[in-house]
């Protein structure tokens, strides 16, 4: 049985990633709230009693259910809406944006205003561009890349099968870059 | 396949910048719900506990899960000698009750088979309705 402090140490890794997955799916950071809240509950409640290790995939199954019920109830789904005016392309700039990402994490005294700015631009057409993704495929990345969740337990999670995870996960990939590419983000 | 890995290792990179750059009203909420959550917890835990408790005072403590067959045998059992137990008293205490008219109806004043007599009930009912 996970500890208190296991379950909180648990619950404090996953819940920006969690509010940001259940964000891209839909778009009202309310909502976004009450879905983590709900599932970090239903966690709780209902799986206290279940080893450390098998948190991660029940947390998943909860959320990705919690983010479906919320479709559900909302019946009329958010249409898409891109303001595409509001990003300046990132062609101007030399450097490549994912890159800058990861220059920051390391070298973050030595940023500067410029660098920042790119980040925050190729963080917003990322988020965006996962927006855009369709819902599954949206999913099946998170859970398998961002979660880190192999095929089966992203199949478990998604309640499809694995050659379903791996079809999404394909698409997802290649849709994301060659939206990104399109606002001049490259791998 | 190892190209499409890396480029969703860079994307993942950039989206765990941006959680590290979350709202700080937004990570509160998120600290608050944690902290709501791990209340439920206690709550769902003692309850565990106490059934848990209940069901090792029930036999007399342990905690090996292989006794657990032996245990259901038992609780069979015992369901089986209550049930049986219950019949026995039943009937039983049917007979006491039968015992007890039979020594009635041999004590009283008239024989038995006056009240198998149609026309004695007919009086009676008579007799009965006539004093009112």
């Amino acid at each position: 049985m996970a500890s208190r402090s296991e379950l909180s140490d648990f619950l404090a890794s996953v819940e920006r990633r969690a509010f940001k997955q259940a964000l891209f799916a839909v778009r009202d950071e309310d909502a976004a709230l009450d879905i983590v809240q709900d599932s970090m509950m239903r966690l709780a409640e209902k799986y206290a009693g279940h080893p450390t290790d098998e948190l991660p995939l029940l947390f998943q199954r909860i959320l990705q259910n919690a983010i479906r019920d919320y479709y559900r109830r909302s019946r009329t789904r958010m249409a898409r809406f891109v303001q595409l005016s509001s990003f300046e392309s990132a062609d101007d700039d030399t450097g490549d944006p994912l890159e800058a990402i990861e220059i920051d994490e390391e070298l973050s005294p030595f940023a500067t205003p410029h660098a920042a700015l790119l980040q925050a631009e190729t963080l917003e057409l990322v988020e965006e561009a996962l927006q855009n993704l369709p819902a599954r495929q949206r999913e099946a990345f998170l859970l398998r890349y961002w979660e880190g969740l192999d095929i089966a337990e992203t199949a478990a999670a998604m309640n499809c099968s694995e050659g379903s995870v791996k079809t999404h996960c394909s698409r997802a990939t290649h849709t994301l870059a060659t939206a990104l590419a399109a606002k001049g983000i490259r791998p | 396949m190892k190209n499409e890995a890396l480029f969703a290792r860079q994307i993942c990179r950039v989206l765990d910048h941006g959680t590290r750059d979350i709202d700080p009203s937004i990570a509160e909420r998120l600290r608050a719900g944690r902290e709501r959550a791990l209340q439920h917890r206690a709550v769902a835990v003692e309850s565990l506990e106490i059934v848990g408790a209940g069901g090792t005072a029930a036999w007399g403590g342990g905690h090996d899960s292989r006794s657990h067959p032996i245990r259901t045998l038992f609780a069979i059992l015992a369901l089986l000698l209550g049930v049986s137990f219950a019949y026995y008293w039943n009937g039983f205490d049917q007979a006491s009750e039968n015992e007890e008219i039979d020594s009635a109806l041999l004590a009283d004043d008239l024989p038995p088979n006056a009240y198998l007599d149609q026309g004695f009930q007919a009086w009676l009912e008579k007799r009965s309705s006539a004093g009112e």
